[in-house]
Formats: C-alpha cells, sequence, structure tokens
C-alpha cells in the first residue's frame, strides 16, 4: 500500500507537475503583491469623475481642437494629445529624412561629407536630449525681436515670437476638398501599382498615342490633373496665406496670418528631429555596411548610376534591416516627446502633470498617461510592422 | 589565389579622388565647406563674445549641487576610489594603446580644466598619482600568477563601489541626502541604477524565456509596461504616489526624493536590462543547452553555469550603452526638483543680475561634461567588444 508520501513523490517526478507548482507559487507572491498595492490604493481615489470637471487653465498651444480654460478636463487632455502627435508626426517625417541623408553621407567617398556626417553623430548622440531641446529654445528666444524681425520678402518673417510661414487659408469648403484629394491620391497609387504589376508581369505596358508610359507617371500625372482641375470646380477651395507683421494703433507689434511655428514648437521639434537623427544615422550606415559589396559592385556593373545604385540596389536591400531598430527609434521618439514639459509646450504629458496637480489624483490621471503611450506606440509598431511586411516580402 | 596590388595614390589623386572625382563630389565638396565654415564662424563667433565667469563662480554647485561647504571632502575619496578602481581594471584587462591612454587623459583632464582652482591642485595631482599607480602595478600584477585574484577583487569592487560611496557620503554626521547634487548626483544615480536594476533584469530576462506561462506572462507585461511610460511619467509617479505605497516600516514611506528617484530609476533600468539579456539568452546556441542536458544539469544549474555568463559576457557592450543612455536620462531629474548638473546650468544664469543672458556658456559646459563622459563609455564599449571577439566569430 502506497502512503500519500510516496505518492506525492511519485507525482512531483514529472516535470509538467513541478512546473505546476512551481507557477502556483508564483501565482501567489504576484498576487499578494497584488493585493499590497490594491490595499494601499484602495485609500485613493481612483475614478476619473474629476475629468469633467472645468479645466481652469489655458494652453498655449492649440491645434485641431478649440480649447479655452472653460471647457472640461477632458478637452484639455484631448488638446495635449493631439500636440504630442502633432509634434511627434512632423519630427518622425523629418528625423527619417534627415538619418537617411547622414547614413548615406557618413559612407560617402568625399572626407569632407563623411566626416560631417560623423562629427554630427559623435557630438549630438552623447549629448542629453534635453539639454538640446533647452538649447534650441535659447536659440529661438535669441532671435531678433519682432520689431526687427528677419523677413524673406512677404514669405517668411522670422523673430522670437516663432517663426512664420507661408500656409493655405479654407476659402470655405477646403475639407471636402481635402478628403476628395485624400481619395484620389489613394486611387492613383493604386493605378500605377496595378500598371507597374501588370507591365512586369504580363510586359504590357500602358501607352497614349503610342507612347509607352510609366505607371508611376500616370498615376502622379492623373493626380495632378485632377488636383487643379477639381480646384477650379471646387470654387478656389484654399487660397495662399502670407505671414504678415504690423503695428496696431497702440504700437504694438502684431504677426498675423500664415502658418505660426512657435518657439516652443520649433525647440522640441528641432531637438527631436537632431537627437533620434543621430541614432537613425547609425542604423542606416550599419544596414547599408551590412549588405555585401557585391551590390554595389553588381550595380555598378549594368551601368547605374551612383544615384540609381543607391536608390534601387542598395536601399531597397537595406531597409530590410533597417526597419525594426527604426520602428524602435520612432517609439523612443514619442516617449522623448513628454520632455517637452521642460519648455512649456502642452503636449499630452504637460497637460496631464497639470491635471495632477490641481486635481491631487495622481494615480488614475498616470494610468491615463501609460494608456495613452502605449497606445500611440502600438499605433506606430502596427504601421511600421506593416511597412515592414511590404519591404521584407521576397520579390516585392 | 593572390591578393591584388594596391595601388598606391599620391597626395593629388587622393584629393581629386575625394573632393573633385565626378559632379556630384564637386557639389558636396562645395556644401560641405560652405556647412563647416558657417559652423567653424558661429563657433568662433560665440566662443570670442563669451564670458566664462558664470561657471568659474558656480563651480562647486555644478559638480556637488548644494553639498554643503564642509563636507566638500567626501567628494575626493568618491574619486580617488573610482579612479584607482578604473584604472587597474584597465591595466588588469586592457591592451590600451599609447593614444587611447592619451584620449583617457585629456578626457579626464578637460573637466579638470574646467573646474580647476589653486586650492585643489595637491587634490588633483593626487587623483592622477593614484591613476597612474594603480595602472602600473596592475600590469605588473599581470605577469604574475596573482592576475586571477586581481580579476575578481576588481569585479566585486565594482559592485562595491556603490555601497562605499554612499558609506563615504553619509558616514559621520554627513549632509542630507536631499543636498546631493550637481554632476555627483547624476553619477551615482544612473550607477545604482544600473547595479541594483541588473539583478533584476536578470530575473525578469530569464523569466521572459521560460516555458511556462504564468511566470512568462507576468515579466513581459512588467518589461512591457515600463518600457511604454516615459521615464519623467515614472519619475513624476515617484513624486506622487511612491510614499503612498511603501510600507510604514523603518520610515520608508518618508524616504528623501534622491532615493526615491533611485528607486524608480532602478526599476526603470531593469527593464531595459532585461530586454538586453533577453537578446543574449537567444544568442546562445541550441548546441550549449543540448551540452548541459547532456551533462544532466537541472534548469538552474543550466542558467547559471552554462546560459548566464555567456548571455552577459556578449551583452556586455549593450549594457554599457544602456548605462548611458540611463546616465543621459538622470537630467530628467528636473522634474522631482532635485538639482541635478543641468539644473544647476540652468539655475546659475538666473540667480546673479551680471550673470543674465549667459545661459549658452552654462549650458554648454554642462554638455561637454555629458558628453565626456558618454564618449569615454561609447569607446569603452567598443573595445569591449572587440576584446571579446563578439561579431568576429
Amino acid at each position: 500500500m502506497k502512503s500519500f508520501v510516496d505518492s506525492v513523490v511519485q507525482w512531483s517526478r514529472f516535470q509538467r507537475n513541478r512546473n505546476i507548482v512551481i507557477q502556483a507559487v508564483f501565482l501567489f507572491f504576484v498576487t499578494l503583491l497584488g493585493v499590497y498595492f490594491f490595499v494601499r490604493a484602495s485609500g485613493l481615489e481612483l475614478s476619473l469623475s474629476h475629468f469633467s470637471s472645468r479645466a481652469g487653465f489655458g494652453l498655449s498651444h492649440t491645434f485641431l481642437v478649440d480649447y479655452t480654460s472653460n471647457d472640461s478636463r477632458w478637452v484639455a487632455y484631448f488638446t495635449g494629445v493631439v500636440n504630442t502627435i502633432r509634434v511627434c508626426l512632423v519630427a518622425i517625417f523629418l528625423t527619417t529624412l534627415l538619418g537617411t541623408v547622414m547614413g548615406v553621407a557618413r559612407l560617402s567617398k568625399n572626407f569632407l561629407t563623411s566626416k560631417i556626417a560623423w562629427t554630427y553623430v559623435e557630438v549630438l548622440r552623447n549629448t542629453p536630449l534635453l539639454i538640446q531641446i533647452i538649447f534650441w529654445q535659447i536659440v529661438f528666444l535669441q532671435l531678433p525681436q519682432i520689431s526687427e524681425a528677419i523677413t524673406f520678402g512677404d514669405t517668411t518673417a522670422i523673430s522670437n515670437r516663432g517663426i512664420l510661414l507661408p500656409w493655405i487659408s479654407d476659402n470655405g469648403n477646403a475639407q471636402i476638398w481635402f478628403i476628395f484629394l485624400g481619395i484620389v491620391a489613394a486611387g492613383s497609387l493604386y493605378l500605377s501599382y496595378f500598371l507597374n504589376k501588370r507591365e512586369d508581369v504580363s510586359g504590357k505596358s500602358f501607352s497614349i498615342f503610342g507612347n509607352r508610359l510609366n505607371g508611376n507617371l500616370v498615376g502622379i500625372s492623373l493626380f495632378v490633373i485632377v488636383t487643379i482641375v477639381t480646384y477650379f470646380a471646387f470654387g478656389r477651395p484654399v487660397s495662399m496665406d502670407i505671414p504678415e507683421i504690423a503695428q496696431n494703433n497702440k504700437g504694438t507689434w502684431m504677426q498675423s496670418g500664415g502658418f505660426d511655428l512657435s518657439p516652443e514648437f520649433a525647440a522640441i521639434l528641432f531637438a527631436l528631429v537632431i537627437y533620434t537623427g543621430t541614432f537613425i544615422t547609425e542604423i542606416v550606415r550599419g544596414s547599408i555596411q551590412s549588405l555585401s559589396k557585391g551590390q554595389t559592385e553588381a550595380a555598378q556593373a549594368i551601368g547605374l548610376s551612383k544615384y540609381q545604385a543607391m536608390t534601387l540596389v542598395i536601399l531597397p536591400q537595406a531597409l530590410r534591416s533597417i526597419i525594426p531598430p527604426l520602428t524602435n527609434q520612432f517609439l523612443n521618439l514619442t516617449k522623448n516627446s513628454s520632455l517637452a514639459v521642460v519648455i512649456a509646450y502642452p503636449d499630452l504629458f504637460m497637460v496631464s502633470r497639470t491635471i495632477m496637480n490641481n486635481s491631487g489624483h495622481a494615480l488614475p490621471v498616470f494610468f491615463l498617461i501609460l494608456l495613452t503611450y502605449l497606445f500611440l506606440s502600438l499605433c506606430i509598431s502596427l504601421v511600421m510592422n506593416l511597412i515592414n511586411r511590404r519591404v521584407t516580402r521576397i520579390g516585392a | 589565389m593572390t591578393t591584388p596590388k594596391i595601388n598606391f595614390k599620391g597626395m593629388r589623386d587622393w584629393t581629386i579622388d575625394n573632393f573633385f572625382g565626378s559632379k556630384l563630389g564637386i557639389l558636396l565638396t562645395v556644401f560641405s565647406t560652405i556647412v563647416i565654415t558657417y559652423f567653424i564662424v558661429s563657433m568662433v563667433s560665440f566662443l570670442s563674445s563669451a564670458e566664462w565667469e558664470v561657471v568659474n563662480t558656480n563651480r562647486r554647485l555644478l559638480l556637488l549641487g548644494r553639498l554643503p561647504e564642509e563636507d566638500t571632502w567626501r567628494a575626493w575619496p568618491i574619486l580617488w576610489l573610482f579612479c584607482s578602481i578604473f584604472c587597474s581594471s584597465i591595466g588588469a584587462w586592457g591592451n590600451p594603446k599609447k593614444r587611447e591612454l592619451l584620449l583617457l587623459l585629456l578626457a579626464f583632464l578637460m573637466p579638470t580644466a574646467i573646474f580647476f582652482s589653486s586650492t585643489y591642485i595637491v587634490h588633483i595631482l593626487a587623483t592622477i598619482l593614484i591613476g597612474s599607480v594603480a595602472y602600473i602595478s596592475s600590469k605588473i600584477i599581470r605577469r604574475t600568477s596573482y592576475i586571477e585574484i586581481l580579476k575578481k577583487a576588481l569585479i566585486s569592487l565594482w559592485i562595491l563601489i556603490i555601497p562605499l560611496s554612499f558609506a563615504i557620503l553619509i558616514v559621520g554626521d554627513g549632509p542630507q541626502s536631499n543636498l546631493w547634487g550637481g554632476f555627483l548626483l547624476n553619477i551615482l544615480l544612473a550607477s545604482v541604477a544600473v547595479v541594483a536594476g541588473f539583478p533584476l533584469g536578470i530575473l525578469m530576462a530569464v523569466g521572459r524565456a521560460t516555458k511556462l506561462p504564468v511566470i512568462k506572462t507576468v515579466c513581459t507585461v512588467y518589461i512591457e509596461t515600463v518600457r511604454g511610460a516615459p521615464l519623467v511619467g515614472w519619475l513624476l509617479l515617484a513624486w506622487f504616489v511612491l510614499p503612498k505605497f511603501l510600507p510604514d516600516l523603518f520610515g520608508l514611506n518618508d524616504l528623501s526624493v534622491v532615493i526615491r528617484a533611485m528607486i524608480v530609476l532602478s526599476f526603470f533600468a531593469s527593464a531595459y536590462i532585461a530586454e538586453v539579456i533577453r537578446g543574449g539568452l537567444q544568442s546562445i546556441s541550441k548546441g550549449q543547452l543540448e551540452a548541459a542536458d547532456a551533462l544532466n544539469l537541472g534548469y538552474i544549474d543550466r542558467m547559471r553555469i552554462i546560459v548566464l555568463p555567456q548571455a552577459i559576457r556578449v551583452v556586455i557592450p549593450a549594457i554599457v550603452s544602456q548605462f548611458i543612455g540611463l546616465f543621459k536620462d538622470t537630467s530628467l531629474v528636473f522634474i522631482l526638483a532635485l538639482t541635478d548638473l543641468l539644473q544647476v546650468g540652468r539655475i546659475i544664469p538666473e540667480q546673479d543680475p551680471k550673470f543674465f543672458g549667459k545661459q549658452l556658456e552654462a549650458l554648454l559646459v554642462v554638455a561637454s561634461l555629458f558628453w565626456v563622459v558618454s564618449v569615454v563609455l561609447s569607446n569603452l564599449s567598443s573595445k569591449i567588444e572587440k576584446n571579446l571577439g563578439i561579431g568576429t566569430r
């Protein structure tokens, strides 16, 4: 007759059973920790109900959202989210451009060019981002006063109140026009993709009056023609908005019109673009160097110019190893944009901190911050994974 | 196979090839020259108008923050300790060329030159003396069989340096921890975070790599959550919430802000270190695991003896990079109203009317201090990478 102890020993001989015990013990301790935190947190206010009350603070930058201090905290919060997304999208676009150019320049045969890229990386990668943000803020605030603004004709005005750029203004139905243009752009993209694919597969090419046309050309010209035609068809929905600087009757200088690149926005944008650009430079350089030299030589052998070899042979292949670390850098950039708080650019983090201070309920607001950043990261990862799937598809 | 003869190019050919080889080359040369000239001109015009008085007056603030005058001496033993361990480590492991030693000396001398004053000339000379004695003596020991003991001692000293520095700062009625500041605070925060985050990082990485679903999920959730929010967010949590979550024992819920920042930074670092180590774990070849199985090692022994030593060895350079990143990120403690180096650099031009508008000078000195440490460390990391032979196997 087997005793109880014997059967337990027998049972514990199986790794599967032992794993269950280990995990049960682990789960027990984790739950204990969780319960401890829960008990501690139960004394705190955990709901976000205070978010529907009046915010009571003004924000210097509002974009798309018409926020006033009488709106609820939710509106303030979403203004912050929009501000974060705005700076991140622009910065991601520009930093990719800068990083790619610098990465290629780093490998240039031209001694001066490659040394510029090297210095750029070595100096700026090893300096904290926060210092760079503050540096750019100081630089933008040291620009001439508005009465002595630097102007380039009527197009741009640079002063310590910000950089005014020419922009477009809405004459009525601009929004419908933009949506329409978006659909047309998607259609033309698909058309050029379809024509290129058909030419690849069947060799049939699109031709008008006996002139063979490349798919890209067809797509672009379709888009341009439709844009011009609908611009007049919609009754000139947009017009040029020229920045203006003038003194009002009290003698104070006012700026109006145009796109106002405020010092805070410009500082955080410049710092994010330049700092993240150093990392992207290294990624691009590493990926290009990891390609075998035969690729460059093969491109030379079939008579491609250096530019063609770079854009048709090297970069498309390098993209495969560039995209995963690039995604990481984009995520870092998004999280780093929270440093805008140091120069009072009202991004998601700064607005949340203000709400935290005003309401005194830190924990739920913190979870909101966490979830928002996780959501933003998820969106970026999703888009980048789609792109990654596209570039890693063999023969695409 | 014969290697092709290298066609040696003269100076003239090199110049033409580099700068005027093609139309694009000429364009690039012209463009680069304009860029470089612009930068040199603006640097010269800045430096010629810069006044360094603002830095000169506030040197002690920049280095030590609000550490009281009578406690300034505590900084020197820490520097000497660090210097001796660092130099003898170079002697024990490294094989530095003369050029690299010179660079290291320059990197050390630059901040010293900024902060040089006649009161401390003895201290600085002592630092250099201690460094060179440590370097030379470990070079000599390296020829004998005692080197293995020295190496072990050095490794334990590297881990002990944090508690030792704390001890030096606290011993005999030391200043309160919220008076620590300046460059000292940045270095302390980053070192504590990495050293304390390292064990937790290993545990998390191993946990994430196991096949046990519960442990794996918990570790993954921990790592991804910590990495999901920006560091300023976590530091804000240290400010507002952490005291409410610590037990009432031993005055734990009354910790100073510096210690709270250290706790948060350690947890933050552990998540990033875990990801780095996970990369190392994945690089272990399957044959190693099978060899461990063949020796009938259990899971713990397999990890302890076979897997982890190899994995950690591979990721040492990556961990140094993490340290650099964290070191740069310690400037974010401004959100906790701590006076770290950058914060001091921002405050000092506003303290005295005669320093108004001298922010750039202060910022430049602060930036160069951060820069020197980061560059020395990143060179060290690539040196270690070469020594370990990663990527060449």
